[in-house]
């Protein structure tokens, strides 16, 4: 039998971003494949030297939109550590609760897409739909489903109100019971597990040499959460579990996904009964002192690491991102040689990609 | 036995998928609702408190204000719709509250560099009570 | 009797009768997938407007391939789907039947799978390659088992004609009562058939784009989707004169409203299934297909052989 090149080309239904994947079939059996990035590069490093500090906030947001309140919180808080600037606890508390909502309807997102991908169009719209109150959260807090500007450097734009309080609470639990019904769907659903369970699975050596982050690691069993080993301020007075599995495969990413969504939404509640009153906002000087700051902390998909140079004007002398989909991108090869071509779908939406995150 | 109840939790689903109402909207036949704070176009909420200080065209990342100056008084403020990203720096740069959002949804446009809104106008007026 | 050969030939059951009656089943079929997934769904006259635009746009087809061999294939299998329509009997009424035309109708309706391989591999390019390939694959899972099935039925009344098969259950009753296995076969199969959601492996969204059609445009694909669908309408069309077709009266009328209820179930039934289970890989396909389906169709064709129920 010849050999196939199948390319997963930068338009396929596949992809919700465009990457150009090379695979090559033999029969039923994938060989090997090649990838190719760049389509979506936009230079936003090199247009965040060119604008000052206060214009890079909506610049940065727009890096990937599905992780975006966390690249705006990294960014905003190394910029506080140049100033040397503390913003209030209500701040910082506001600031969690957004990244930890970001966080559950970026996992609601990426089972929909699993599902769709193996053939359940129901389960993808249900979960889509779930999605949808997450979005309307977002919504009545910040104005903005998707590009919610919730930061400003000095603090959050908007304040939670009396009845913002015990709207968010409401919708949290008609989720919470959503969420449980689709989690028993999800794990004892017959066709997922037969689906993905043994595809493609990784050993902590192949994770501790690729420096692999995010769940895709903790589903292998290396114990690793930024919200835990380098906290962020608020992260280190709440108290959450880590969620790790030993098997490493398909499954196994599955399951830490959704057992995930269910500490973020305990993190929530948590959040809303501890926050503190007191002002949103400190005043933040246009110049930042020369220096330079690390920021690292835990997006949906892994740790995202903010380097920030500034040499004491009001526009940014360096910015570097490093975003956790480059580690998963580069291990995609290894995971695609020793699979069957009906997997491709699992491992290739497994891995959870944001390509605008790794090409910026 | 209860795994057995807990495989056939998909038919339930979709049978109350059935019974309820559908939850997307067509939309040009029924009416769009759009929450308090949506940020829209911009608008120009008090005219009489906006003193051309020019922190919002500084502040906007997308170059979508323009404002020229003729004196401290005599100044007119530009704004192109179909650059702006409707992230709203500029109505949290201005210190009088003049600026605001609209609770609209953005028009599309097929002339993207010819539509011009006009936020603040006071140069012809100016030059209308010196001549 | 030429005029009333033309109306039989394009009106009822030919052309027209056929085609309105595959527009409904798409539209029911979109409607209630979409109420199952907590959607609006299409208007009524979605698929008629699909039609519209697809004879709209342009015909375009891949730099080397076989434009004659690509335009024949569609209209081939049209031909054959209406073809076989003509034989099938439609709540009750039948103008031409004769002894053996289920074998003539099982063989007719085989040639769009053929069609679809043979666009596969005729229209090059690597998805339709591979989707005329998995098609092929799938063919030899679920035919034996359909035919089979089908031939269940055939056997119990004594006859290969399906007039005198309907006839047989009048008196007897609804053969699915003595040959639930045999229903049970015909189902999957016709699922197989026509490439719905559990097995809809050769058109599978995500790996092969639209597997044999993808290179297909304009008007060519506006009759791929009309032969598709009219192949839908005259399986179930099949299954319920097989297995179901039983009224308690002789009324025509009553005859007619019971051949709809019978067509509205079964439709729900396909949507169903359609939306709760996932897609089979296709090694897991032949491995069901060989060793749980045949061999359970061949139980069923023994108890009809040597029990006589």
């Amino acid at each position: 039998m010849e050999k196939i090149t199948i390319p997963i080309g930068p338009q396929h239904p596949l992809l919700k971003e465009p990457l150009s994947l090379l695979i090559d079939i033999m029969g039923e059996k994938v060989t090997g494949g090649t990838l190719r990035l760049g389509y979506v590069h936009r230079g936003i490093e090199k247009l965040a030297q060119s604008r000052n500090y206060i214009q890079n906030v909506p610049l940065i947001e727009r890096v990937c939109g599905i992780c975006s309140q966390v690249h705006t919180t990294t960014y905003c808080y190394a910029v506080e550590k140049l100033l040397g600037i503390e913003i209030p606890a209500r701040a910082q508390y506001i600031r969690a609760l957004m990244c930890e909502l970001e966080r559950i309807h970026s996992h609601l997102l990426w089972l929909g897409i699993l599902c769709k991908h193996i053939g359940l169009d129901t389960i993808f719209m249900h979960t889509w739909h779930d999605r949808e109150m997450v979005l309307d959260i977002m919504e009545e807090l910040s104005g903005g489903r998707v590009a919610h500007a919730a930061n400003k450097i000095g603090g959050v734009r908007f304040d939670l109100d009396e009845d913002h309080g015990p709207m968010v609470i409401s919708i949290i639990n008609k989720l919470q019971g959503q969420i449980g019904k689709l989690r028993d769907m999800v794990m004892h659903e017959p066709t997922i597990k037969a689906r993905t369970e043994g595809v493609a699975p990784l050993s902590q050596d192949d994770i501790r040499k690729f420096c692999v982050v995010g769940p895709v690691a903790r589903a292998s069993g290396v114990d690793v959460d930024f919200r835990r080993d380098d906290p962020l301020p608020p992260y280190d007075q709440l108290d959450f579990s880590v969620v790790t599995h030993t098997a490493g495969d398909a499954w196994a990413r599955t399951i830490v996904r959704v057992e995930e969504i269910e500490v973020s939404m305990k993190l929530c509640a948590q959040i809303l009964q501890d926050i503190p009153d007191g002002p949103i906002e400190v005043r933040a000087s246009r110049r930042v002192p020369a220096g330079q700051v690390v920021v690292r902390a835990e997006a949906p998909r892994g740790e995202v690491v903010y380097y920030l140079r500034s040499d004491g004007s009001d526009s940014p002398a360096r910015l570097k991102i490093r975003t956790p989909s480059l580690t998963a991108l580069s291990i995609l090869p290894k995971q695609l040689s020793e699979i069957q071509v009906a997997d491709i779908p699992v491992v290739v939406a497994g891995v959870d990609l944001c390509i605008a995150c790794a090409d910026r | 036995m209860r795994n057995i109840f807990k495989k056939l939790k998909i038919f339930t689903a979709i049978i109350d998928a059935f019974r309820n109402e559908p939850e997307t909207i067509a939309y040009p036949r029924e009416p769009l609702v759009l929450p308090k704070g949506h940020r829209g176009n911009i608008l120009m909420l008090n005219p009489e408190q906006c003193s051309g200080c020019g922190l919002c065209v500084r502040d906007c990342p997308a170059n979508a204000l323009e404002l020229i100056k003729d004196t401290r008084t005599k100044f007119r403020l530009d704004y192109y719709p179909a650059r702006c990203a409707y992230c709203g720096q500029c109505v949290e740069s201005c210190r009088n509250q003049a600026i605001s959002h609209a609770n609209n949804l953005a028009d599309p446009t097929s002339n993207p560099d010819g539509s011009v809104i006009v936020l603040k106008d006071t140069l012809e007026k100016e030059n209308e009570k010196d001549s | 009797m030429f005029i009333q050969l033309l109306f039989y030939g394009f009106v009822f059951p030919g052309l027209i009768f056929q085609i309105l009656c595959a527009w409904v089943f798409e539209w029911l079929d979109r409607k209630l997938i979409a109420r199952f997934q907590r959607r609006v769904g299409p208007r009524w006259f979605q698929p008629l407007a699909d039609w519209i635009k697809l004879i709209s746009k342009e015909n375009i087809l891949p730099k080397g391939s076989n434009e004659l061999v690509l335009t024949i294939l569609p209209i081939l299998s049209f031909g054959a789907v209406l073809t076989a329509g003509m034989y099938v009997p439609v709540a009750g009424f039948n103008f031409f039947s004769f002894e053996g035309d289920l074998i003539v109708i099982l063989f007719l309706l085989s040639i769009p799978t053929l069609a679809y391989y043979l666009a596969g591999i005729a229209s090059i390019g690597i998805y339709s390659f591979l989707g005329g390939s998995r098609s092929i694959l799938q063919f030899f899972s679920y035919e034996v088992p359909l035919l089979l099935a089908l031939s269940g039925p055939a056997i119990l009344a004594g006859s290969w004609s399906i007039q005198n098969i309907i006839t047989s259950q009048l008196s007897k009753g609804p053969f699915i009562i003595f040959q639930p296995l045999g229903f049970i076969l015909a189902v999957v199969g016709l699922i197989g058939k026509l490439k719905r959601d559990p097995l809809d492996i050769p058109k599978a969204k995500s790996e092969v784009v639209a597997g044999a059609l993808t290179e297909y445009t304009g008007i060519r694909l506006a009759f791929w989707h009309l032969a598709m669908n009219v192949q839908a309408v005259l399986g179930i069309f099949l299954l319920i004169n097989l297995y179901l077709s039983w009224s308690p009266m002789d009324i025509p009328l009553l005859s007619t409203l019971a051949f709809i209820i019978k067509f509205l179930g079964l439709v729900v039934m396909l949507s169903v299934i359609s939306s709760v289970f996932s897609r089979l890989r296709i090694d897991q396909l032949a491995d069901i297909g060989w060793r749980i389906l045949v061999p359970l169709a061949l139980l069923q064709l023994l108890v009809v052989i040597f029990m006589g129920f």
